[in-house]
């Protein structure tokens, strides 16, 4: 019999390879510098608006995930989660966790830069003994106008 | 009372940034990263959680957390990198820069504790100006004695500023 965690790989298993679109509205300077507040920074040029080196931290778009005024009561998993985030997962009993992540800058994000982010599953593992756990890979690339600006490699694990 | 000490706690994390840029031929194999800290509390991944919009009930909700298998709310993936990232530019210092970090989680690291992430110098390639970085953090109770366990390992790729630019 299937566990909820052999329903997740197979879905997850189905939809390598699907790209997908999403988009994170235009960055604002002051969310930037609240993010970076909020990280425990102190240096002016990142947490100060107004700053005349303002700089945008280099982590905030790729750790923005929804964008404003945020996610609708239906997007949103019982453990808090958002249903679409880890792809198979949507109304299964499984639970989640983050495995890490590689972030390769390829440009700066600017304040005022509209971002899209694209990412598609690329990999899935079961690891572990007995039912073990899965280890899903995604990968994202964050875009604005003038072109790429981060690639991401993120891994999920699900129990 | 609590609340307070907590605050206090954070203002104490006020940390000194390196407008002297690293100059590559200063840079060699083996040498340390210095060690960059932090110690999130409940309020701090509250507020992470609110900017970055990460609603997941492991972060905030202790009971939820528990029943997943953790000691408590964990500390979010994203503020792992923050960490990894601030040691990372600290090292390249004023017009270096980051053009790449990694990290894989190995263990749960709680609200209350500290964060350390240390690290040593890889590999040097003076062709393209930049330094690899073998990076790790630790976390533990912020009174507890020791760095504690890992909590994370991984790396950064960092452009260094030539010697002709920084003389």
């Amino acid at each position: 019999m299937a566990t909820e965690l052999d329903r997740a790989e197979e879905r997850a298993r189905d939809s390598i390879g699907r790209r997908e679109r999403r988009s994170l509205g235009a960055v604002r300077a002051e969310d930037a510098a609240e993010f970076a507040r909020a990280s425990g920074e102190t240096a002016p040029h990142l947490i100060d608006p107004r700053h005349s080196r303002f700089t945008v931290h280099p982590l905030y778009v790729v750790s923005l995930l929804r964008p404003v005024p945020g996610p609708g009561p239906d997007e949103v998993r019982p453990d808090g989660m958002y249903r679409d985030e880890v792809p198979g997962t949507d109304g299964l009993d499984v639970r989640l966790m983050a495995g890490g992540q590689e972030v390769r800058w390829k440009d700066e994000v600017r304040a005022g830069d509209t971002i899209d982010v694209f990412r598609a599953l690329t990999a899935v593992e079961r690891k572990g003994s007995g039912d073990g756990f899965l280890l899903i890979t995604v990968e994202k690339t964050y875009r604005a106008a003038r072109g790429v600006l981060v690639e991401v490699t993120e891994r999920f694990i699900v129990r | 009372m609590s609340q307070v000490s907590q605050s206090s706690q954070v203002k104490s994390q006020v940390r000194e940034v390196s407008q002297v840029s690293t100059p590559m031929d200063s840079v060699s194999v083996g040498q340390p990263v210095p060690p960059v800290s932090f110690t999130p509390d409940e309020v701090t991944l509250l507020r992470f959680g609110a900017v970055t919009r990460n609603t997941h009930r492991i972060h905030y909700d202790t009971a939820f957390a528990r029943s997943e298998g953790l000691a408590g709310p964990v500390v979010m993936a994203q503020l792992h990198g923050c960490l990894f990232h601030r040691a990372a530019a600290d090292f390249a210092g004023g017009t270096g820069r980051v053009r790449e970090i990694a990290w894989q989680n190995r263990a749960p690291a709680h609200a209350g504790d500290r964060l350390e992430v240390t690290g040593t110098v890889r590999a040097v390639d003076p062709v393209r100006g930049e330094a690899t970085l073998d990076l790790v953090e630790h976390c533990g109770p912020a009174d507890g004695e020791g760095p504690g366990g890992v909590c994370c390992r991984g790396h950064a790729v960092v452009v260094l500023a030539s010697a002709a630019s920084v003389h």
